[in-house]
């Protein structure tokens, strides 16, 4: 079975890279039972608490992140460097388990993946 | 070896699509297997048979459509072409939609294809 790894590196609203990654992510995760997520740069914000997107106008797909458990999605990763950049703490509530590494880390567990999907 | 595609950029405005052109020929050109190329987010308006560049552009929907016409399937996220004004006959007419636009060619499918496509292939080349 292949594995595939989808990096999230967008914020989660302006724009719906976050939102239509997610939904690639389910898709694959009912066929695939390696599938990891990565959230990188911006994309470490996609996971945040308390985000209010209907008042842009956009659906709250946010919460569906806390469904991926229920997919056997374990694997998932938020850089510690992009965190910190963004005043951010590795304590920082989120809506999904997500285990702190350091860019280095994070990029060696990349690598292991056989796809990788950037959105 | 196989080699499924994803396409996340538009027919004009971004060079992801053609790119993505230019490699999948190269691919074929090379030998290598290309059975499925898949169109998501952006990437969905490449089926857009609307899509009407001045006669001095390339034009990217038509060269599309003669890559499957050799035999590669054109999978269109459903979801997300619907999303962006992109339906075959079957979706608007069971949606009340004014009109259908798909690019004869291209084929609405859901993320499950894209799944499958990834599962099956040695490489996925994302533009």
């Amino acid at each position: 079975m292949k594995s595939i790894a989808f990096v999230f590196t967008r914020a989660p609203h302006g724009n719906s890279s976050g939102r239509e990654g997610l939904d690639a992510a389910l898709a694959t995760a009912a066929l695939c039972e390696q599938v990891s997520l990565f959230f990188i740069g911006d994309g470490v914000l996609q996971l945040s608490e308390h985000q209010q997107p209907e008042k842009v106008l956009a659906r709250n797909y946010i919460a569906t992140f806390g469904v991926l458990p229920l997919y056997d999605v374990e694997e998932c990763y938020i850089c510690a460097d992009s965190l910190a950049e963004r005043g951010l703490t590795p304590e920082s509530p989120r809506v999904l388990p997500a285990e702190v590494l350091d860019s280095a880390a994070l990029r060696a567990r990349l690598s292991q993946a056989d796809h990788i999907l950037t959105f | 070896m196989h080699y499924t595609l994803l396409v996340t950029g538009p027919a004009y405005g971004t060079q992801q699509a053609s790119s993505a052109l230019l490699f999948a020929r190269a691919l074929l050109k090379a030998g290598h297997q290309l059975n499925s190329i898949f169109f998501y987010r952006e990437g969905v308006l490449n089926g857009n048979q609307l899509t009407a560049p001045a006669g001095d552009e390339f034009d990217i929907v038509r060269a599309w459509q003669a890559l499957q016409q050799q035999g590669v399937t054109l999978n269109i996220c459903v979801a997300a072409a619907l999303r962006r004004g992109v339906t075959d006959e079957q979706e608007a007419t069971g949606l009340g939609l004014a009109a259908a636009n798909l690019q004869p060619g291209f084929t609405l499918a859901g993320l499950g294809a894209l799944a499958e496509a990834m599962l099956t292939s040695d490489r996925v080349v994302q533009f």
